[in-house]
């Protein structure tokens, strides 16, 4: 959600960015690291992972690292692209399965990725999401060449299904043997080190971000009539089917309240009939799938925000809406009740009665104007998560990360077996040692010392800061974004 | 790196919150770590008995098979003639006719609003059709061997078996699916017979013990759960005699499944118990407890 639109094509160079002054570079060099982010999720698709990658990406190179990311092709966006301030990013062609994660087979990405990490220098791997097949791939691979890995879990996982206990059983040989790993929330580390069997000292807890500047009050906000606002995909797990029952309670209940619902999905369908059955078009509005430079906007327009999601482990829209200076309602579940502090924000349970209780709290507090200005909620919430904040933070979690040793093939085989159960542990294992014989050969092809090293674009001898972008790329000689 | 005033004291208090910067390490791991862990909270507790009385609706499946294919084995060998199976069958189905209405003096009837005479239609057109077809049932797999057609019996009716609906709420569970299976084996069956009537018979037997017997069985079982269970024991032994009349090994191999079934399975999965560990805590999906259909209709 919290995603500068700039990403997708590079337009955007993030203002608050470029706060950091250049000096700054030379005092960051003598730590700086070169970090190859690997997620199936990135730019041109949008949500929460791919902002966080990008945008935690670019306060690195701020912060004077080299930084690269690497992605599946997304049609006809792949090969090498460069972004704001030099970013690249490499989109392998590799072919996606389902939800937009490859396919994996453990072995076939590893000539592609070997190559990328060796020309580009890489000492930490760095991947994202549990849904994202390639980045565990990576994890595994780069495990296999001595390379130092950290993991960011982005979301909450269950227990109590087959599917789950497959999947909890695959993180738990995924991270078994990486170095550390980061979750958004306190309640995500609980999930993660609950479902992957983790020693709860290598998980820190990093929160997301929003940018401030992108989510500002309206002071010239209507007064006449109050304003729910519901921004969220319309799909079962975000709680469309609560919205369904909260709407007629409200509305009849209320004669000046209006609802505007941004955002699309399989669930439009029963807004639709509860706004049919109750004549109620001229006070919910629905307005389908929401740019992200349109969020402030639509955020802006009203007095309230309703998040009824079912399971959560951030939530950066609550933080956005906030930040927007409106008053947040939401169902307290997942991470939810650590993301903002009591005053701003009202609890409720899941279901349709409880949250209209919470909203006709708010909606009190509004018309007895005992609720802090927009203005003052805004500088409150400002302070609180900043991509600057979560950089440094990463960047602490690199430096403990680079003392200490990578596992050595017979550790981590024993690791592998007395981790993961005897028979998955046995089955890795064999799949690691197929892994490495796999890169010695690879390795006898095309040794390390016949790849190309490339052009940093970023980091401490980069050449995006000194020279002008274009003869940069033509040292690089490889295919660029036409875009820029 | 953190600015609030109580870190001067030496007694911080580490907070769940994310919003505040606490002057502990990003991978500090609190008492109060996993403090919110429940387990087994919606675990559900099994009765020995209880267990046994359940598993009795396999064990009618199981005896319904083996019957249909005992009866089948007999018309093959012709030691019984179709007629005595047709009449016996009729009688029977009218009995479990009548009965289906006595259990539950006739509510249900009136709930579903059907009417006798469109049983009777039903009944008519059904048996009608099938004694049309049965000439072309009986030369329809002519051409295949007869290898064939009892290796893909015995595949339809464990495929009935699997997907039977014996209460359980699992995507596998398809009674149509399941029906058709045991349909479809009846006719593969059916097709050896040495006449076009034996044929006849033998698929309305099927439908009998397939579709109809389970129907009567389900209401014996949630209105009159003793008769249910003397039911059951009775169409057991019968088929096991059934059985024992044919082989002797087969007989004993079938009372020993059933027994483990009814007796042993129960035990198992009650000691399984002991070992469950159904995790639960504030990740987990909320579940909607209300019902908001109200607010469509």
């Amino acid at each position: 959600m919290a995603c500068r639109g700039g990403g997708g094509d590079a337009k955007a160079p993030s203002a608050p960015l470029f706060l950091v002054s250049p000096g700054s570079f030379s005092t960051c060099t003598a730590h700086s690291h070169n970090i190859c982010m690997v997620s199936d999720f990135f730019y041109p698709n949008m949500g929460g992972v791919e902002s966080h990658i990008y945008q935690l990406s670019q306060c690195l190179i701020q912060r004077g690292h080299k930084v690269i990311i690497v992605t599946h092709a997304y049609g006809n966006r792949k090969g090498i692209r460069y972004l704001t301030n030099g970013l690249k990013v490499y989109y392998l062609p590799l072919k996606v399965m389902y939800n937009q994660s490859t396919a994996t087979t453990l072995f076939h990405s590893l000539p592609l990725l070997r190559y990328i990490f060796v020309r580009e220098r890489v000492t930490i791997v760095h991947s994202h999401s549990s849904f994202s097949s390639m980045a565990h791939d990576a994890l595994f691979h780069a495990k296999t060449m001595g390379l130092h890995t950290v993991f960011t879990d982005h979301s909450l996982f269950g227990f109590a299904d087959v599917s789950s206990v497959l999947t909890n059983k695959l993180l738990t040989v995924s991270l078994c043997d990486t170095n550390h790993i980061i979750c958004v929330s306190y309640t995500s580390k609980e999930n993660t080190v609950l479902r992957a069997a983790l020693n709860p000292e290598i998980v820190s807890v990093i929160p997301n971000a929003v940018d401030p500047t992108d989510f500002t009050p309206d002071p010239f906000r209507r007064h006449d009539s109050i304003t729910i606002v519901v921004i969220s995909r319309l799909v079962y797990r975000k709680g469309t089917d609560l919205l369904c029952g909260i709407i007629p309670e409200l509305c009849q209940k209320y004669q000046n309240l209006n609802f505007i619902i941004g955002g699309e999905g399989p669930k439009r369908i029963i807004l639709e009939e509860v706004r049919e059955r109750y004549q109620l078009h001229d006070r919910v509005h629905l307005l389908g799938a929401l740019q992200h430079k349109d969020v402030r906007n639509v955020l802006v327009q009203g007095h309230i925000f309703l998040n009824t999601s079912l399971t959560e482990a951030f939530c950066m829209a609550i933080v956005e809406a906030a930040s927007c200076g409106l008053q947040v309602v939401s169902t307290k579940v997942g991470g939810i009740p650590e993301v903002l502090p009591e005053n701003l924000i009202v609890l409720c349970e899941p279901s349709v009665k409880s949250l209209c209780e919470g909203l006709e709290k708010a909606i009190f507090q509004l018309k007895s104007g005992t609720l802090p200005t927009p203005e003052n909620i805004h500088s409150i919430v400002k302070t609180f998560y900043t991509w600057r904040n979560v950089a440094e933070r990463t960047e602490k979690v690199y430096e403990l990360v680079l003392k200490e040793d990578v596992l050595p093939m017979d550790k981590r085989l024993d690791r592998l077996i007395s981790h993961c159960g005897s028979v998955t542990g046995h089955i890795f294992a064999l799949l690691a040692v197929f892994n490495y014989l796999f890169l010695i050969f690879l390795r006898w092809i095309t040794p390390d010392s016949t790849i190309d090293i490339a052009i940093d674009a970023t980091g401490p001898r980069g050449a995006w800061t000194h020279h002008s972008p274009h003869g940069e790329k033509r040292g690089e000689n490889k295919k660029v974004s036409k875009t820029r | 790196m953190c600015d609030q005033p109580e870190t001067h004291t030496t007694e911080v208090k580490w907070q769940k919150v994310l919003y505040k910067r606490q002057p502990f390490p990003d991978n500090y791991v609190d008492r109060r770590f996993l403090e919110e862990l429940r387990k087994n909270i919606y675990a559900r507790k099994y009765q020995y008995w209880a267990v046994v009385f359940e598993s009795s609706v396999v064990i009618q499946q199981l005896c319904s098979v083996c019957v249909f294919v005992v009866i089948w084995w007999y018309m093959d060998e012709g030691l019984l003639a179709p007629h005595w199976l047709l009449g016996t069958g009729l009688a029977s189905s009218l009995i479990g006719y009548v009965l289906f209405d006595l259990i539950d003096g006739g509510e249900g009837r009136q709930k579903s609003g059907r009417t006798r005479w469109a049983d009777l239609k039903s009944a008519l057109v059904f048996i009608t059709f099938t004694y049309g077809f049965s000439p072309v049932l009986k030369t329809l797999t002519e051409s295949v061997s007869t290898d064939t057609i009892y290796a893909m019996s015995v595949f339809m009716l464990l495929g009935h078996l699997i997907f039977f609906d014996y209460g359980a709420n699992a995507a596998i569970v398809s009674s149509t699916l399941s029906l058709n299976m045991a349909i479809f084996a009846s006719v593969c069956l059916a097709s050896r017979l040495p006449r076009s009537l034996h044929a006849f018979i033998m698929v309305t037997f099927a439908i009998q013990i397939f579709a109809l017997w389970p129907m009567l069985q389900k209401k014996l079982k949630a209105r009159t759960p003793r008769s249910y269970v003397g039911v059951t024991l009775l169409f057991a032994i019968s088929a096991f005699g059934g059985l024992l009349s044919i082989s002797a090994v087969g007989a004993i191999l079938f009372a020993l499944l059933l027994v483990s079934i009814s007796c042993l399975c129960p035990f198992y999965l009650i000691r399984l118990q002991l070992f469950k560990e159904n995790i639960h805590g504030p990740w987990d999906e909320a579940e909607i407890k209300e019902d908001l259909s109200r607010f469509l209709s």
